[in-house]
């Protein structure tokens, strides 16, 4: 189609008119209610000796667990759309403590930091690690808040004193009822494991004598069929994979091991999670100047090259 | 650039696009021979001021596509109001029965039965949400004291860390000297700003040293801090203060020894004797509004979109642009008409 050069000006004049009233309706057109699908979400952090290995990569810098865990929890609530509700938890010994229940990630996301700032092994008050009970304590936990949030929780599943495979702690909830993710933190290598005093200062690290490596049953019976010569690695520490997946299964939750991308643990909660529809505001303003700078760069097209036209 | 980042910096591998309106003639009118045309300086500068505004258009809609952001950063503001920081009990003892009655008694009517860390939390919401305007702090203690939300004015996550404080068993044994301390030292950070309180929400059960008291003595009369106890007590019928009625076994309780040593502190101190929650917030309203000074506190802000600004620059570009191509249309035509007349 060939146009005339009056007809080639006045279309590009008004392309260039409506482009305008686009952009201006980019700026101006009010937001429109439209449902997004938001979670409530509870992080539970492990805050337990373990976690202080350095075997996890922040910013090409090696980093304890704790630090990684607690960075990663930070990005992921930025993540997540405004309306969506995250609380926050930690757990030593053998249970979770909720420190705050979900709040709108948005508005107290300053709170929320702060909070998370304060997690440190110092705020443990015991010893040991009981992951499958914090697990199940947690769950127990959320369900006395309304609405139920989903639980994630941040372990690298280091059970001390070990568990006996056919002694798991017995889970009294339905699997499922309560939804969740286990994210698995931690490398694959056993490392030793700073050790922590009363203070939460970390003196030396924990020496094979100072820790069982092997659960309570079997330790207290003669049987070697039972209490077997299993090699003495309990004062070590890697990421626990296989139970992770063990306990994942048990309690209905979604094993995540070692995310790299806040955004796609933020989707993998959405997927897991009872969302709920929130209407929110909605700006339209990238469809517009979407619109627009198709618009404009119509007119620019070297459309010589392809067709002649010529007058 | 401006400090922006971008939430799809993709976007801008397509910035060369601006090159287009330099390359394109689809706005020029062809003629035969260009030496025809008279060599004029102005038509040249506005042939260029052209295609730089389309640019510059195609560039800002790229921009404002791409999502420019700024990054989460620290803001002060002016904020008014007392400030507390809320020492909740988290020992062993709180989840035990709030009230219960005697031993040596009959149940006489149907008894409410829940532990004093229920009865806490309810009777800490109700303080929370009467006092709207005020600044917020959150320890928890057991045998050690943790802060867990520093000074905040956000209620909504005031009042989640209350609500959470209800849930789950208690931890350990009660130090309520630790949590006093740190809760001191939480108030020598921050700038004093006339009203400093410190509620502590507990059952007692601990018996300060010499060596405590002396520090508290000292340190709470210097700081200007007052202090608000929520006392829940374990046993129907006790109370801190002494009375004629009492049971001889509450005469040597910890809680009292606690109390009477709070009465000599030389701070202005009141506890309130968990009863009705009626009564509770009457008492509440007592706490003396005071003056209180204004003070910048830091906040931070999650990151904001700028896609404004690019628009802004875009609408202005366009309007040029658009302005002249409706002149240059306007001329053309009238040039037409004149030939063809």
């Amino acid at each position: 189609m060939i146009l005339s050069y009056q007809k080639r000006i006045l279309l590009t004049a008004v392309i260039m008119a409506s482009a305008l009233i686009l952009i201006m309706a980019a700026l101006w057109l009010p937001q429109v209610p439209r449902d997004v699908k938001i979670m409530d979400t509870l992080f539970v952090l492990d805050i337990t000796d373990s976690m202080n290995v350095q075997d996890v990569e922040h910013d090409g810098e090696k980093v304890s667990r704790l630090t990684w865990a607690k960075d990663f929890t930070r990005r992921a609530m930025l993540e997540m759309p405004c309306g969506a509700h995250a609380g926050l938890a930690i757990f030593s010994e053998a249970r979770s403590l909720i420190l705050m229940n979900p709040v709108e990630v948005c508005s107290s996301y300053h709170d929320l930091r702060q909070m998370l700032e304060q997690f440190e092994p110092h705020m443990a008050w015991a010893r040991s690690s009981e992951v499958s009970k914090a697990a199940y304590t947690a769950i127990r936990q959320a369900k006395e808040i309304d609405p139920q949030p989903t639980i994630v929780m941040l372990t690298d599943g280091h059970e001390s004193p070990p568990i006996h495979e056919s002694l798991f702690p017995k889970f009294a909830g339905t699997p499922g009822e309560i939804r969740g993710l286990l994210v698995g933190v931690g490398g694959d290598d056993l490392l030793p494991i700073p050790k922590t005093n009363e203070a939460g200062e970390v003196e030396g690290v924990w020496a094979v004598n100072d820790v069982m490596h092997q659960d309570v049953y079997a330790s207290m019976q003669a049987d070697t069929t039972i209490n077997t010569n299993s090699p003495r690695t309990e004062h070590l520490s890697s990421q626990k994979k296989a139970h992770l997946e063990t306990l994942a299964n048990r309690v209905g939750f979604d094993y995540v091991a070692s995310p790299t991308k806040p955004a796609q643990l933020v989707d993998q909660i959405r997927e897991a999670s009872q969302t709920r529809e929130l209407t929110v505001d909605y700006d339209l303003y990238a469809w517009l100047s979407g619109l627009a700078l198709i618009l404009i760069l119509l007119v620019y097209l070297p459309y010589g090259w392809i067709a002649k036209t010529d007058d | 650039m401006l400090g922006l980042s971008w939430a799809s910096p993709y976007l801008l591998l397509l910035l060369p696009l601006a090159i287009l309106p330099w390359l394109s003639h689809n706005t020029e009118k062809k003629v035969v021979w260009d030496k025809l045309l008279p060599v004029d300086r102005f038509s040249t500068l506005l042939s260029i001021t052209h295609k730089g505004l389309a640019s510059c258009v195609i560039m800002a809609l790229l921009m404002t596509l791409a999502g420019p952001f700024t990054p989460e950063k620290t803001v002060e503001r002016y904020r008014q109001g007392a400030e507390f920081i809320v020492l909740l009990d988290r020992s062993r003892s709180m989840d035990d029965i709030f009230a219960r009655r005697p031993l040596n008694s009959l149940p006489v009517e149907k008894e409410l039965i829940r532990s004093k860390r229920k009865v806490s939390r309810d009777y800490l919401v109700e303080f929370v949400k009467r006092r709207p305007d005020d600044r917020f702090g959150y320890v928890l203690f057991s045998d050690k004291p943790t802060e867990i939300l520093r000074l905040t004015y956000n209620k909504a996550a005031v009042l989640a860390t209350v609500e959470a404080g209800g849930l789950g068993k208690g931890l350990s044994k009660t130090n309520i000297f630790s949590a006093l301390k740190l809760a001191a030292d939480m108030y020598q950070r921050e700038d004093y700003r006339g009203s400093r309180n410190i509620l502590l929400i507990s059952d007692g059960g601990q018996v300060f040293t010499d060596e405590q008291k002396r520090y508290l003595a000292r340190t709470y009369p210097d700081m200007k801090l007052s202090l608000y106890w929520i006392y829940l007590r374990s046993m129907r019928g006790m109370t801190l203060d002494s009375s004629d009625n009492d049971s001889l076994l509450w005469l040597d309780m910890p809680e009292r020894k606690i109390h009477a040593f709070f009465k000599t502190l030389n701070v202005p101190y009141q506890a309130f004797e968990a009863g009705s929650l009626e009564e509770f917030s009457a008492a509440i309203n007592e706490i003396d509004e005071q003056q209180y000074q204004t003070l910048l506190v830091e906040e931070t802000l999650p990151h904001q979109y700028r896609t404004d600004w690019f628009l802004w620059l875009a609408l202005v570009a366009l309007f040029l642009l658009t302005l002249s191509y409706l002149y240059t249309w306007w001329g053309v035509r009238l040039a037409y008409q004149i030939r063809h007349k």
